[in-house]
């Protein structure tokens, strides 16, 4: 096939809007380890400023992870059951309680943090820990998981499958962990690492909530700005980066396993 | 050996008010093959549900399995196999993992297990399909996981809700041969609910056909068939064809026409038929094609179509509606012809017209 100048115009404009996009994330990633980035690549290349970062901003990023994991803990335990119940037993009261579980994603962080703010500002004990900030991430990220997993569970005839394990003398707990959860598999997986990616960044509710001694990755690197090095806060953003992008790449390539096995259905041939 | 089923005066009222079935009493002997059947919304497969312990009866009702009350006892400890329509296999085991999810539940150790898990699967000729996964499967594949499955953990009762619904023709006739067979093999009571009704007449001991919440009649394949016991039972089992009369001294009159040997048995008067103006049902084999001089009737052909071994007619002018009539499939008809027929007056079954008894 031949190609005329309507392809490569088009490639051109594609290759230029991409680098648009991407020469920003090379250019902060090459910032972070360079020796000066008023002098340009020519000073030399050094892992210098990774290490001042580390040393500086170690414990935001360990802060981060611990609560990226307790808010995965929190929303498993109560998105799970959540979700079967709204998908098992729908009412009008139970989707009013789903509009009422998204609100927090639809309100301004700033505003959320605020009304945690007003309300319990005053519990001392409270306010000071990570578990205040905790609150805050399961408040924003809940309805995530329980949108993923609800979307799965809804998919399967949950009651089919509940009726014949019962018919075969399962009880409840048996057919929840045996038949249930392991079908919701896929739903709960994508709920998990939305749930760390959106913890691990969440930036406008955790400023508001945070204090000096609980500053998260994110407020960190805001700090890191605002008040470091160029350097140094680029080389936050590329250990960002490095902790991000296998959870978003995972979440991409579990997206394709979903799509590949409701395909197979379609290849089985009758042959009995 | 095998589990006698009592249900004595249940209903079921769903919450809303409507009426789901009528108060009745069922007997299902031990061993005994019940086929419920039905149009859909007709209450069979609530039926079925009460058995299963996934729909409970109306206050008073009382189910009871080989005498012990079940009534009101879960599901799980009912010890029933149940087979759905659409599976219900789990689609995160294999298919052996499946046949042993109810083993394992009951408790049977491991190595007792793969051996009843084996012993089914090659029952069920899926031997091959032990470590395949559910999605792998066809439609016939998956209904014999189904019921291996089902059979697996020894059940007092099978239960099966349109099994054969999801599945194509061919398969539907051959996986019911080999239902049938299996049934009598294992001499498992067993409760199959279908709309079918050749299927019902192929499987069932005894057929329950009911209509609108309420049992229309119960009896065997034989019975449903030659005797139907009334309008309804004679109409979904395919004697759909009607024509009036009048009895007079236990003689029918259809017009000018007297026949003798009628069966005019009302079952549900448990009386003869003696006077008054009657409905009868009939099958296409009801009347049939012949000579002017012969003839009872004449009507006009509407319809002609081809059924391979005969030819069924559509014929206006005999009945208050069209009647179809079979003849022979090299005879040439067309369309608007007149056919001149005569009863078969034994081929008949009699029922009270509405009007007069009501």
């Amino acid at each position: 096939m031949r190609r005329d100048w309507k392809f490569y115009s088009q490639l051109g404009l594609t290759i230029v809007l991409c680098l648009f996009i991407v020469v920003p994330v090379v250019m902060s990633a090459l910032a972070g380890v360079t020796v000066n980035v008023f002098k340009g690549l020519s000073s030399g290349l050094t892992l210098r400023w990774v290490f001042e970062v580390w040393d500086l901003y170690a414990q935001s990023i360990l802060l981060s992870l611990g609560i990226a994991m307790a808010c995965l803990v929190v929303t498993l335990l109560a998105g799970v059951p959540l979700a079967y119940v709204l998908v098992r037993r729908p009412s009008r009261m139970m989707r009013l309680f789903e509009e009422l579980l998204t609100l927090p994603v639809a309100i301004p962080g700033l505003a959320l943090a605020l009304a945690l703010l007003i309300t319990y500002g005053g519990v001392s004990g409270y306010r000071s820990s990570w578990l205040f900030i905790l609150t805050g991430h399961v408040l924003f990220t809940l309805p995530f998981m329980v949108r993923s997993v609800a979307a799965v569970m809804a998919a399967m005839d949950m009651k089919m499958l509940e009726e014949g394990a019962a018919s075969l003398g399962a009880g409840f707990w048996r057919r929840f962990f045996g038949v249930i959860v392991p079908n919701a598999k896929p739903g709960i997986l994508a709920g998990a690492l939305m749930v760390v990616t959106l913890s691990i960044g969440e930036f406008n509710l955790t400023w508001m909530l945070h204090t000096p001694l609980t500053k998260t990755l994110p407020v960190g690197l805001a700090d890191a700005y605002a008040s470091m090095r160029l350097e140094i806060g680029s080389a936050y953003t590329l250990i960002f980066f490095v902790l991000i992008m296998p959870l978003l790449i995972a979440m991409q390539a579990l997206a394709d396993r979903g799509k590949r096995a409701s395909r197979r259905i379609d290849t089985a041939e009758d042959t009995l | 050996m095998s589990t006698q089923i009592r249900l004595r005066n249940c209903a079921k009222t769903f919450a809303d008010g409507t009426r789901a079935l009528a108060p009745f009493d069922l007997t299902i002997e031990g061993g005994e093959t019940i086929v419920l059947l039905g149009p859909s919304g007709c209450g069979k497969t609530t039926i079925l549900r009460m058995i299963a312990g996934l729909e409970f009866s109306d206050a008073g009702g009382v189910i009871s399995f080989d005498g012990d009350d079940v009534t009101r006892q879960s599901i799980e400890k009912r010890r029933v196999g149940m087979v759905f329509q659409s599976y219900a296999l789990f689609p995160n085991m294999t298919v052996a993992e499946n046949v042993a999810y109810g083993l394992k539940v009951h408790g049977v150790p491991g190595k007792e297990r793969d051996a009843r898990v084996d012993a089914m699967l090659e029952m069920m000729h899926i031997d091959m399909l032990a470590d395949r996964r559910i999605d792998q499967l066809s439609g016939g594949q998956r209904q014999r996981v189904a019921l291996a499955r089902a059979i697996a953990v020894q059940p007092r009762v099978l239960l099966l809700d349109e099994p054969l619904t999801a599945l194509d023709a061919k398969l539907r006739v051959r996986l019911r041969t080999e239902i049938n067979a299996l049934l009598r093999k294992l001499g498992i009571t067993a409760v199959y609910v279908t709309h079918d009704q050749e299927e019902a007449m192929a499987l069932g001991d005894r057929i329950v056909v009911m209509q609108k919440g309420e049992i229309a009649q119960i009896g065997t394949p034989r019975e449903i068939y030659r005797k139907p016991q009334n309008p309804f039972v004679a109409d979904f089992v395919g004697a759909a064809n009607r024509m009036t009369g009048q009895m007079r001294d236990g003689r029918l009159h259809i017009g000018a026409h007297v026949f003798d040997a009628v069966d005019a048995f009302d079952p549900r008067h448990g009386a003869i038929i003696d006077q008054g103006a009657v409905e009868l049902y009939f099958r296409a084999d009801g009347l049939s094609p012949c000579d002017l001089d012969e003839a009872h009737f004449t009507g006009r052909v509407e319809a002609v179509s081809y059924l391979g071994e005969r030819l069924r007619l559509t014929v206006s002018g005999i009945g208050p509606q069209a009647v179809t009539i079979d003849t022979h499939a090299d005879d040439v008809i067309e369309t608007g012809a007149d056919v001149h027929c005569r009863v078969n007056a034994d081929r008949l079954t009699v029922f009270p017209a509405v009007a007069a008894h009501s």
